[in-house]
């Protein structure tokens, strides 16, 4: 014989998943949200692995891509959610709204485990997908396309951009340091791989570092631009892009010089007759 | 897309049943069954290795004592499997290599008529898991961080060598100008999967550089002796990918995947490469590599080296 408690328990942890079209007893929701408020545990939390390193570590062109991070329900509440955002900012508020719109109960938040940030990264996970379909004028340089696909990004931003300051605030809790860097780098990453750039030498790892350490920066100057079209925020990622470029070149020429001298000198010890 | 059609299941899942109960030969066997007598430019024969050898190595190394009579018995394994199917089938590559054509008769050999017709439908790319991506983001990239260390190790050791024998220019200039194509391929391969590269490159680069010229200057036997320990290593290196990659395959084969080029080519391009090490293996070994002076010292402290920029490589 199950006590009241737990039937209605089992009864809220049903609905929780079932849209609400699918509710046979049209009882009042704040009583029943409260009700399983009190009596359910929250759901447990995403068993899948958050690290992206795995899943994206090598990209099959012939196979299908991994699973996207966010199952289906939960791409269902937080795509609901993020058109709040403009109005409500990255809170509890828009995923609360965005469940109900999406036809789940405004508990359902919680299957989200990191909560608001889940509602962050699917903003930096959505527009970093979107950057795929850029057009790209194909005549022009590999920097003047890093450029490009950068302020795209960072356009992409102008929507929410009077709640990316407390959006910057949250990734950069400690706990949540590490996804916010993963996904800067990913970020980096496909900017470049997009752009056609194919080194394989230590340079992937500089173009990277200074490609995010850019965009970060940027992104931040652009919480306080209010110029029209950003043009601000352009100038600024264009001098940033400029000094990155020219100190990439220096550290080069650098290099070959130091290079090229010490192979002249091992090869004119050679011809004076050394044994090396 | 959940597997193949039942009628195929039960033989093939047996027929590989019975195939997983066959002992497997440890690679030094291997080895010995390869480097004896084997000819470089019959692809066939060394790539085989792991689909042939390992059911028949027993049988062969007990019927072929002698070198000659196990290149006579590897070539007529090979004829015999090379013959293609009647059953072929129309997924991948449409170049069929004879390695590929070779292997697949081997497993389309087990399916059955019904399997034969239901295969002409177009079956789904299974998507990689992502230990799977792991693996192979990792195995390229000790991969070319091997080809680059074996470039640079060719690069310091030539001048050295050749300014005491200029004979051995041709040797050094094959040996390397192979090398700096292996290392192409994994360029490209890099940048085509996306993978990152070691991070560890510039050490990797001056250990490299270190190691030629000193062996070099050792003299033409310990430059030969180092040839030789790198060689060996890699090409086990190469032989445990080659099988791990054979396996997935077998795998999806074994569900009723289909098989990308992607794969096979892959597969392919790592087979050719393994077989061109073992050439040069070979080649310092008729150099007189055995000959070199601390030959234990050497080779073991080379060898051991090898292992743990391998090993350091998969990590970073």
């Amino acid at each position: 014989m199950r006590p009241p408690a737990l039937s209605r328990a089992a009864a809220g942890a049903s609905r929780l998943l079932t849209p609400r079209a699918a509710w046979t007893r049209p009882a009042s929701t704040t009583s029943s949200s409260i009700t399983t408020l009190t009596t359910t545990r929250r759901a447990q939390p995403n068993l899948q692995p958050t690290t992206a390193s795995r899943a994206r570590a090598y990209h099959a062109s012939t196979h299908p891509p991994p699973p996207p991070p966010f199952s289906p329900t939960e791409t269902a509440i937080l795509s609901a959610a993020y058109t709040h955002v403009p109005t409500h900012g990255f809170s509890q508020t828009s995923l609360a709204l965005g469940a109900r719109s999406a036809g789940y109960l405004d508990i359902s938040t919680n299957l989200l485990p990191d909560g608001v940030f889940s509602l962050i990264k699917y903003h930096l996970l959505t527009h970093r997908e979107l950057l795929s379909s850029t057009p790209l004028p194909p005549t022009s340089t590999l920097s003047a396309k890093v450029e490009h696909l950068t302020f795209t990004r960072l356009l992409a931003n102008a929507p929410v951009l009077p709640h990316l300051q407390s959006a910057l605030a949250i990734m950069a809790q400690p706990s949540y340091i590490p996804t916010s860097l993963a996904e800067l780098a990913v970020l980096a990453d496909e900017i470049l791989y997009l752009a056609g750039d194919v080194s394989v030498d230590p340079t992937w790892y500089t173009k990277r570092a200074s490609l995010s350490a850019i965009y970060a920066a940027s992104e931040l100057f652009m919480t306080n631009d209010t110029s029209a079209g950003f043009r601000d925020t352009r100038a600024f990622l264009a001098r940033r892009l400029g000094e990155a470029e020219e100190l990439g070149g220096a550290v080069r020429s650098v290099g070959e010089w130091v290079g090229f001298n010490a192979k002249a000198g091992v090869n004119v010890l050679r011809s004076w007759g050394a044994p090396i | 897309m959940q597997g193949p059609p039942g009628s195929s299941k039960a033989p093939l899942s047996l027929q590989l049943q019975q195939d997983k109960q066959q002992p497997t030969i440890p690679v030094e066997q291997q080895y010995e069954a390869i480097l004896g007598d084997l000819k470089y430019n019959k692809p066939n024969s060394a790539a085989l290795i792991p689909v042939i050898v390992s059911p028949h190595a027993n049988t062969m190394l007990r019927l072929a004592p002698t070198p000659s009579s196990r290149h006579a018995l590897l070539l007529l394994c090979c004829c015999r499997s090379a013959v293609p199917a009647t059953a072929s089938t129309s997924n991948s590559a449409p170049t069929q290599t004879p390695i590929t054509q070779s292997r697949r008769s081997l497993s389309s050999s087990a399916k059955t008529a019904g399997a034969a017709a239901a295969e002409s439908q177009l079956r789904p790319l299974k998507p990689l898991t992502p230990s799977q991506r792991a693996f192979l983001s990792s195995a390229l990239r000790v991969n070319q961080a091997g080809e680059l260390a074996a470039t640079l190790i060719y690069t310091a050791q030539t001048p050295p060598i050749v300014a005491r024998e200029p004979h051995l220019s041709p040797l050094m200039r094959h040996m390397y100008d192979q090398e700096a194509g292996h290392l192409t391929t994994f360029n490209q391969l890099i940048a085509k999967h996306r993978v990152r590269p070691t991070a560890l490159y510039p050490l990797w680069s001056v250990l490299a550089t270190g190691l030629g010229w000193s062996t070099a200057v050792l003299g033409r036997e310990a430059a030969m002796a180092c040839t030789e320990a790198v060689e060996t290593e890699i090409g086990g290196h190469y032989n445990a990918q080659i099988r791990q990659l054979l396996e997935m395959v077998a795998e999806w084969e074994a569900d009723g995947y289909a098989v990308g080029s992607e794969f096979t080519d892959l597969i392919d391009t790592l087979r050719r490469i393994r077989d061109e090490e073992l050439e040069h293996l070979d080649h310092a070994i008729n150099h007189d590599a055995k000959k070199a002076q601390p030959y234990w010292l050497l080779t073991s402290a080379i060898r051991a080296g090898c292992r743990g920029a391998i090993w350091v490589s998969e990590k970073v």
